[in-house]
């Protein structure tokens, strides 16, 4: 039994969100509570069909696996919490398809909710506690260091990292869910104030409150439920927590580059048969280390690769057509995920990317210690 | 001298001789009595092969801008008068990289790949901070 014979066997089969910008009524564990009704609703199931539960920490204390645990009323058989930091949503399907096939489960419950807009979460920690001396705060900064050396290396220029932020706002525009849905213009982009520098105000997700839930179930299961079941057909994942010691750490080459292996071997298809991606964009340059690291485009092309409308919807590879972090919602991918369910069941409304059958989600978090990706198929 | 009002590093067991090397002017990193690997940041064994023989060795103090980047939003007050204030990537000569700030040069100097050297910035009493300051051809 290896990796490949988990192709296909979990699905995804509901997905459920709130509201998202502002709700400041609601605290992250309502959210996310909420967001589990939506799931629940959006398959059929019943809260007590549930036998395992996860749920990411959020700021303020909130998404205590126990706590929540108690909220709904469950006794699971299986669950917990997992640190990964922004790629802990990816792996949190990732457990919930071995869980599945191993048969220690039948029905996953996922949970993400957050309260960090109205609670005025300003990311201000330092990365690590040794680099608060030299004034290194903000998760941003692994992403302008690897954006300066992109510069550097490649002679990318900001106008073409705008794309990523022009693009995604694009998308929102069609996006009713969207916190951010005002056109932006490259003049916009260009005269908007830096944050650290090279990476200016753009370049960074919009904080949102807001919840999301997954519910997985295998794919023989799956098809007794309301929606069309979405297959898990490759994941991948990759740790790297030599930081210091690994000189392309935060351009993410040798964790992204040993998730594509993983990943590509289990789903037996290549890049080119991916008809979509979504990228954990926390900040901009996300989107250019997924596209080289995954193979996408060659090291050091996407600046020049993006251009033209290739990652805007109706392209080659429309890229994160909610929206993403920058103007749909700041939930650390969940949404990314959730949109990616969506489209695949043709959902995507005025968005919908047209004949979608195969897609690709892809998530790092942390100093760039953790990265991961799953392959989802119609 | 105005109160130092900037994070001070948390000073514990394996990273003290690192900041006590650092008052005296001294920048050092572990090697392995195993397999002879120079590591940072300080931790009980070596990252290469697990031994806990552990020497602290003096570094050259010379590296290169790996990358940076340019902080113009605050994030804790005791920046406030360095704003636009660098945080660098230093690539060191010995191997590992870390994360320092150059001093002593305009922000629009900076490159990646540059040439710096470390320099120490008595911070209070009690703590050194190691920094970089660009190795100038005529200097
Ligand atoms: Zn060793």
């Amino acid at each position: 039994m290896g990796l490949r014979d988990l192709r296909d066997q979990v699905c995804i089969v509901g997905v459920g969100d709130t509201p998202q910008g502002a709700v400041p009524h609601k605290t992250g564990d309502e959210l996310a509570i909420d967001a589990a009704r939506a799931a629940l609703q959006d398959c059929g199931l019943k809260k007590d069909d549930i036998d395992g539960l996860f749920v990411q920490r959020s700021y303020g204390h909130q998404g205590d696996y126990l706590k929540v645990g108690l909220m709904l009323g469950l006794n699971p058989r299986v669950g917990g919490a997992i640190d990964g930091s922004g790629a802990t949503g990816c792996y949190m399907l990732q457990h919930a398809a071995l869980l599945l096939q191993a048969g220690m489960a039948n029905y996953i419950l996922l949970l993400y909710g957050t309260n960090q807009k109205t609670n005025r979460n300003r990311f201000g920690e330092a990365l690590l506690e040794e680099h608060a001396p030299y004034g290194a705060f903000n998760p941003s900064l692994p992403f302008a260091f690897a954006f300066r050396r992109h510069m550097h290396l490649y002679g990318t220029t900001e106008e073409q990292l705008a794309t990523v932020a022009l693009n995604q706002r694009q998308h929102a525009l069609l996006n009713p869910k969207a916190a951010q849905r005002t056109p932006l213009t490259l003049d916009d982009y260009m005269s908007a104030r830096y944050v650290v520098w090279p990476l200016r105000m753009f370049d960074y997700c919009y904080i949102t409150d807001g919840g999301h839930a997954f519910v997985l179930t295998t794919a023989e299961r799956a098809k007794d439920l309301r929606k069309p079941p979405v297959y898990i057909r490759g994941m991948g994942r990759q740790e790297a927590f030599r930081a210091y010691e690994t000189p392309d750490l935060v351009m993410q080459s040798f964790q992204q580059q040993a998730v594509a292996k993983m990943i590509f071997n289990m789903a037996d298809v290549g890049v080119k048969d991916l008809q979509a991606l979504y990228v954990q964009d926390a900040y901009s340059p996300a989107v250019f280390a997924a596209l080289e690291n995954y193979g996408f485009c060659p090291q050091g092309e996407a600046g020049r690769w993006i251009q033209g409308g290739r990652i805007a919807l109706g392209g080659e590879l429309p890229v994160n057509v909610n929206g993403g972090q920058l103007s749909e919602t700041y939930m650390v991918g969940w949404q990314n995920t959730c949109d990616a369910v969506r489209q695949l069941r043709g959902e995507g409304g005025p968005r919908q990317i047209k004949d979608v059958e195969l897609l690709m989600c892809t998530y790092t978090g942390g100093l760039r210690e953790h990265a991961g990706a799953l392959i989802l198929q119609r | 001298m105005a109160e130092y009002s900037k994070p001070l590093p948390v000073i514990e067991t394996w990273n003290a001789p690192y900041w006590q090397a650092a008052k005296r002017h001294e920048f050092v990193a572990q090697r392995c009595q195993a397999c002879g690997y120079t590591h940072l940041p300080p931790g009980p064994v070596c990252t290469n092969c697990l031994s806990a023989a552990q020497d602290w060795v003096q570094l050259s103090g010379k590296g290169t801008i790996y990358s940076y980047g340019i902080y113009y939003q605050l994030w804790h007050p005791g920046f406030t008068a360095d704003i636009p204030y660098n945080v660098a990537l230093v690539q060191l000569a010995e191997g590992p990289q870390i994360i320092s700030q150059v001093v002593d040069c305009k922000n629009e100097e900076l490159d990646c790949g540059l040439k710096v050297e470390v320099v120490f910035e008595d911070a209070t009493a009690e703590v050194t901070l190691p920094k970089f300051r660009l190795v100038r051809n005529n200097s």
